[in-house]
């Protein structure tokens, strides 16, 4: 019972009308979806969209549309798709067997075969000779587009074995394809990281700002870092600007350099399963902690992102900590005021750098709120000062670790060769021969035409007909 | 700028002669007119030809960028593709009654949108431009052959004596048609994955993400989930016929809104190549 319903199972999702439907039902949730904002997009469009659209939005909800790709709904016909693709390429897989036997076999019929098994039957006009009517044939066949060889009284148009392969080969790379996606997510990490200029962080998930990691991600073999080495707000290459571009290395575990490249769009650094892209960039200011000898007793680089909306132009990534009287822990943030262009901050270091540096206590104290050049401290409360060292920019890199990438291209590879061949390979079998028997002479033979052929059996069999007929010996004479 | 554009107005003007030339030769059965309504397209190709290398000595970049040069180039391509069938095969040449009035209607509208040149963004500056584009456009042509072949397919189905059907007499037997549409359909969807594939490739390398459901490549699987449906329909469901006529009819649109109709519709990333504004494709 049990291996019943498997069998059913299997049926039922290898069949071809459900995988048309999936076909159907991914495509129309598709269109749906890129008309409906998606949960990547910003919350207050999302947010519009359902004002605008109240009556549909929690159908919208329920089916899961504003997270059309991640949705079970998707996710649950993606799946049965996988499936029945799967089950779709063993299909062909079979299919493609038995359809290269019986090439191998037309390729080794002989006359006599072919007079005791044929399903094409045409009779010879009469005084027509064994020759003359098998050159008949072959130029009806050819004006049909079919060329074919003659080889002991046999005209054979037969394709490769080989020919049959392309749909089976390219449902089988897509099978790859599924497989290697899935397993990529499992292991693919993919995040932001940002560095101030001659700044180096290690390669671990504290270092990153944004981080999305699959859970088999292993950090283990990586103690390499990374250091941006130089930065270029508008860099020249091949006549085109290709925009702010930083020199990026990769350091290993002892420090060394693997590899150093300027990295800006469609020019990132490789090496290994890590590649590394600019995302974009932002300004640093570097902090001293300077002790009561007047020693620096501490640093830290702290970055801040370009903000149109900002007062100052600038907003802090993040706030840094410094302790105040007593052991109490203080919080400080700092931002760069830029410069002003037409009424638009320029989004660049500003002429005259300064930093606005703020210290709050934790009941919101302000302890420090005063702009500092380079060079210049700030006393803290714990008598220790706060001094900017430097102000410069940092870049903000997209740094992917991802060992699937050359087999997802060979999947890819895989699948175009098999959907190459499909599509340019011809399946045909024409193998015919003349026959005499007591009712005269007749050419038999046998006809099938599976792919790529541009003409179909009736084409073939009107056209044949019409050349071995009553005026054809005078034609091919 | 001026001897370009007397270029492609000349290049307008023989494939217009060349759509005129096809409906009167198609509909009053003139074979002669057919043929010199070929001629008249190929002639076309020369000027629209010198026109894009005119141009792009003068942007310093491939016709690649901007709603102008894009569909400059695809059109080569439909009406190229569509010459090289013709002239290889006679019997097809009433097929330039589907493809020249859809090249005459986005040549036209392209001609009204703004003709300066877009500088090449940083994101577009690469290799992969050339193959991307050349692929989509193969494809696009692919497609509209398929379309001219179902829209013959159909006329002669529905009026076996009517006056088109007449016209498109000298088209091969109606199961041929119906194989030569899927054949288009396919050598369409393989030039599509292909555009696909390199367009996957490319954005590997240029954002480091390979796939991001941008509405541009969410509507490009839609585009090829749509043939998919085409090419399982015919092959293992065994449709045949007008039922399948009417789907290649229906599925080149879809093809032409993924190719021209979404960055006018959406925010995307590729808002670069038709010269509007990109997205962010990595925020914080």
């Amino acid at each position: 019972m049990i291996r019943g319903a498997l069998r059913r199972a299997v049926t039922f999702l290898g069949s071809a009308s459900l995988a048309t439907w999936l076909l159907v039902v991914v495509s129309v949730w598709s269109m749906v979806a890129s008309f409906i904002p998606q949960d990547g997009d910003s919350a207050e469009k999302v947010a519009a969209w359902a004002a605008a659209h109240r009556g549909i939005d929690p159908m919208v909800r329920i089916l899961g549309l504003h997270a059309a790709f991640s949705s079970p709904v998707f996710v649950l016909c993606a799946l049965a798709l996988a499936v029945s693709t799967c089950l779709c390429a063993w299909q062909r897989t079979k299919g493609a067997l038995r359809r290269a036997r019986q090439l191998r076999d037309a390729g080794a019929a002989d006359a006599a075969s072919l007079a005791a098994a044929h399903d094409l039957d045409i009779p010879c006009d009469p005084g027509m000779s064994e020759a003359q009517a098998l050159t008949a044939a072959d130029e009806a066949l050819k004006r049909l587009g079919i060329r074919s060889k003659r080889r002991d009284d046999v005209l054979y148009a037969v394709s490769r074995p080989w020919s049959v392969w392309g749909s089976p080969v390219f449902h089988w790379g897509l099978v790859a394809l599924i497989v290697v996606i899935l397993g990529a997510g499992f292991e693919r990490s993919d995040g932001l990281m940002g560095l101030a200029v001659g700044q180096a962080k290690p390669d671990v998930a504290q270092s990153y700002g944004t981080l999305h990691a699959g859970p088999l991600h292993g950090w283990f073999p990586s103690d390499r870092s990374i250091r941006v080495d130089a930065f270029d707000l508008d860099y020249q290459a091949g006549g085109v600007d290709r925009g702010a571009a930083p020199v990026v290395s990769v350091l290993d575990g002892a420090g060394r350099v693997v590899k150093t490249q300027r990295v800006y769009p469609n020019a990132p650094l490789q090496t290994g399963s890590v590649t590394i892209h600019p995302s974009d960039y932002g300004l640093s200011v570097t902090l001293d902690l300077i002790g009561k000898s007047g020693a620096v007793t501490g640093q830290a680089v702290q970055i801040v992102d370009f903000s149109p909306s900002a007062p100052e132009g600038t907003i802090p990534v993040a706030s840094f900590a410094v302790s105040g009287a007593g052991g109490a822990l203080l919080r400080g943030s700092v931002t760069v005021p830029l410069d002003r262009a037409n009424g638009l901050f320029v989004k660049g270091l500003p002429k005259n750098r300064s930093v606005h540096v703020v210290v709050t206590g934790p009941d919101g104290t302000r302890f420090v709120d005063t702009t500092l050049r380079p060079g210049d401290a700030v006393p803290l409360p714990s008598g220790d000062r706060l001094g900017v060292a430097s102000v410069g920019y940092y870049a903000r890199l997209k740094v992917v670790d991802d060992h699937a990438i050359p087999f997802l291209y060979a999947a890819l590879a895989f699948a175009m060769l098999g959907l190459t061949a499909t599509a340019v390979a011809r399946q045909q079998l024409v193998v015919v021969a003349v026959s005499r028997g007591g009712d005269g002479q007749r050419l038999v033979g046998r006809v099938r035409l599976w792919r790529n052929v541009t003409t179909d059996r009736a084409e073939i069999e009107s056209e044949l007909v019409a050349a071995l007929g009553e005026d054809a010996k005078e034609r091919v004479s | 700028m001026t001897t370009e554009i007397v270029l492609m107005c000349a290049a307008l003007a023989c494939y217009v002669a060349a759509t005129v030339m096809f409906v009167v030769g198609v509909s009053f059965a003139k074979l002669r007119l057919v043929s010199l309504a070929v001629l008249a397209s190929a002639l076309g190709l020369a000027p629209q030809t010198a026109a894009i290398v005119v141009r792009w000595v003068r942007v310093g970049h491939g016709p690649f960028v901007g709603y102008y040069e894009v569909t400059n180039w695809m059109i080569l391509f439909v009406v190229a593709f569509f010459v090289v069938i013709a002239l290889r095969n006679r019997r097809l040449s009433a097929l330039g009654i589907g493809v020249m009035p859809v090249a005459v209607l986005l040549l036209g509208a392209a001609m009204f949108t703004p003709l300066a040149g877009l500088p090449m963004t940083p994101n577009l500056a690469s290799y992969w431009l050339f193959i991307h584009v050349t692929f989509a456009n193969l494809a696009f042509a692919a497609f509209v052959a398929s379309f001219a072949l179902a829209m013959a397919y159909v006329i002669r189905e529905r009026g076996a004596e009517g006056r088109w059907a007449k016209g498109l007499g000298r088209l091969p037997a109606q199961g041929v048609v119906d194989e030569l549409t899927t054949r288009f359909v396919l050598a369409g969807f393989l030039f599509w994955t292909i555009m696909i594939v390199s367009g996957a490739i490319w954005a590997n390398q240029a954002w480091g993400r390979y796939w991001g459901w941008d509405p541009i490549e969410t509507w490009s699987l839609v585009v090829w989930l749509v043939y998919a449906v085409y090419l399982h329909a015919r092959f293992t469901l065994r449709w045949r016929g007008s039922r399948l006529a009417w789907f290649a009819i229906s599925a080149m649109p879809v093809a032409l809104f993924a190719l021209l109709g979404i960055p006018l519709v959406f925010h995307t990333a590729h808002g670069g190549y038709i010269g509007g504004t990109e997205a962010l494709i990595t925020g914080k």
